[in-house]
C-alpha cells in the first residue's frame, strides 16, 4: 500500500488514495472501536429515521411525497419477506429484514455516491459501514440468532430435530450449515463492497475523473444487489427455521 | 483487515436499537395504513359489486318487461290481421253473392225477353209466311 500510495505524489491534487486496515480508532475503557465505522453508520441510520419519520409524520390516506416513496419501498420489502417466508409468519419479521436491507443498500450507497475522503480523519477514512468486517459479521450473526429464534420460538427444543432428519448421517452437515451461513453473508457482503471500494480508488488513482464513472455505476448496482441478497437470504434462513418437515 | 473488536457488538446493539426505532417510526405506522387502504378497496369492491348486481338484476327485469311487451304486441297484430282476414273473406263472400244473384236475376230477364222477342219472332213470321204465300199462291187458295 504504501508503494500504490507513494505514486498519488504524481497527481499535483490528490484524488484518491488507498487505504486499507486504517482505522480512526476510538478507546472506550478496555476496548477499541472503529470510529469511522460508527461516524458513518450514524449518518445511515440518521438519514433512514429523518426519512422515516417524514413519512409517517403526516399520514395521508392517499399517500403524496415522501410518504409515496417510502410506501412503495416498505412494498417492496413486504412483498421481498412475504416471498420469502410466507404468507402466515411473515408479518413479525418485516422489520427486522427490512431493517437489514434498508441500513445495508443505503450504507453501500452511501460509500458509492457520497465523497467522504473530503472529510478529514485525524487516520482511516470515511467509508460504507458495510467495508468493515465487524459490520458485516455483526449483521450475519443476528441473522444467524434470528434464525435460531425463529425455530425455537415455533416448535420448542424439538426444532433441534432438524439435524438428524431425516437421516442423522447428515448431522455434521447440519452442523456445519449453521457455521458456514454467517461466514458466507458476512464475507460476500464485506469483499463486495470493500473490492468495488478498492477497485474505485485504484482506477481513479491511476485514470482519474471520467474512466472510473461506469466502475461506480457497476458499483452502484452491485451494492443494491448485495444488499437484496442479504435480506432475501435472512429471509430463506428464518423460512428453514420456520417451515414443518412433518407436513 | 480483519481485526475484530468491540466495534462487531456495538454494532449489533446498535442494528437492534435501529430495527426497534424503524418498527416504531416506519414499519408500524405504514403496515397499519396499507392494511387500511386494502380494507377500505375492499370494502370499496364488495359494495360495487353488489351494486353491480343490483343494476344487473334490475337490466334483465326490463328485459323481461320488455320481451313480454313484444310478444303482447305480436299477439295483439296476429289477432287484427286474423280479424281483417275474416272481415275481408265475409265481404268478399256477400259481394260474390250479390254478383251472382244479380246475375242470375239479369239472366232470368233476358231469357225473358228472349222468349218475348221469340214469340214476336214467330207471330212476324207467320204473317210474313202468309203474305208470301198470298202472293205466291193464289189469295183464295190460301183461306
Amino acid at each position: 500500500m504504501e508503494i500504490l500510495g507513494a505514486l498519488t505524489f504524481l497527481n499535483t491534487y490528490t484524488l484518491a488514495e488507498l487505504e486499507v486496515g486504517e482505522h480512526f480508532l476510538w478507546k472506550i475503557g478496555n476496548f477499541t472501536v472503529h470510529g469511522q465505522v460508527f461516524l458513518n453508520s450514524w449518518i445511515v441510520i440518521g438519514l433512514l429515521v429523518i426519512a422515516s419519520l417524514a413519512a409517517t409524520r403526516n399520514i395521508q390516506k392517499i399517500p403524496s411525497g415522501i410518504q409515496n416513496f417510502m410506501e412503495f419501498v416498505l412494498e417492496f420489502i413486504r412483498d421481498l419477506v412475504r416471498n420469502q417466508i410466507g404468507e402466515k409468519e411473515y408479518r413479525d419479521w418485516v422489520p427486522f429484514i427490512g431493517t437489514l436491507f434498508l441500513f445495508i443498500f443505503v450504507s453501500n450507497w452511501s460509500g458509492a455516491l457520497v465523497p467522504w475522503k473530503l472529510v478529514e480523519l485525524p487516520s482511516g477514512e470515511l467509508a460504507a459501514p458495510t467495508n468493515d468486517i465487524n459490520t458485516t459479521v455483526a449483521l450475519a450473526l443476528l441473522t444467524s440468532l434470528a434464525y435460531f429464534y425463529a425455530g425455537l420460538k415455533k416448535k420448542g427444543l424439538s426444532y433441534f430435530k432438524h439435524y438428524i432428519e431425516p437421516t442423522p448421517v447428515l448431522l455434521p452437515i447440519a452442523i456445519l450449515e449453521d457455521f458456514t451461513k454467517p461466514l458466507s453473508l458476512s464475507f460476500r457482503l464485506f469483499g463486495n463492497i470493500l473490492a468495488d471500494e478498492l477497485v474505485v480508488a485504484v482506477l481513479v488513482l491511476l485514470v482519474p475523473l471520467f474512466i472510473p464513472l461506469p466502475v461506480m455505476a457497476l458499483g452502484l448496482f452491485t451494492s443494491a444487489i448485495q444488499a437484496l441478497v442479504f435480506a432475501t437470504l435472512a429471509g430463506a434462513y428464518i423460512h428453514e427455521a420456520l417451515v414443518d418437515h412433518h407436513d | 483487515m480483519f481485526d475484530f473488536d468491540a466495534t462487531l457488538p456495538l454494532m449489533a446493539v446498535q442494528f437492534l436499537l435501529l430495527t426497534a426505532l424503524l418498527n416504531a417510526v416506519f414499519y408500524k405506522p405504514l403496515m397499519k395504513v396499507l392494511d387500511e387502504r386494502e380494507d377500505y378497496l375492499r370494502s370499496g369492491d364488495t359494495g360495487s359489486k353488489d351494486k353491480l348486481a343490483k343494476a344487473e338484476s334490475i337490466v334483465k327485469e326490463y328485459e323481461r318487461q320488455i320481451a313480454q311487451a313484444r310478444r303482447e304486441s305480436q299477439d295483439l297484430i296476429q289477432k287484427a290481421q286474423a280479424e281483417a282476414k275474416e272481415i275481408t273473406t265475409t265481404k268478399i263472400a256477400t259481394a260474390q253473392q250479390e254478383v251472382q244473384s244479380q246475375r242470375e236475376a239479369a239472366t232470368q230477364e233476358i231469357e225473358q225477353q228472349k222468349a218475348a222477342a221469340f214469340a214476336t219472332l214467330e207471330q212476324q213470321v207467320d204473317s210474313l209466311s202468309r203474305q208470301i204465300l198470298e202472293k205466291i199462291l193464289d189469295p183464295e187458295l190460301v183461306k
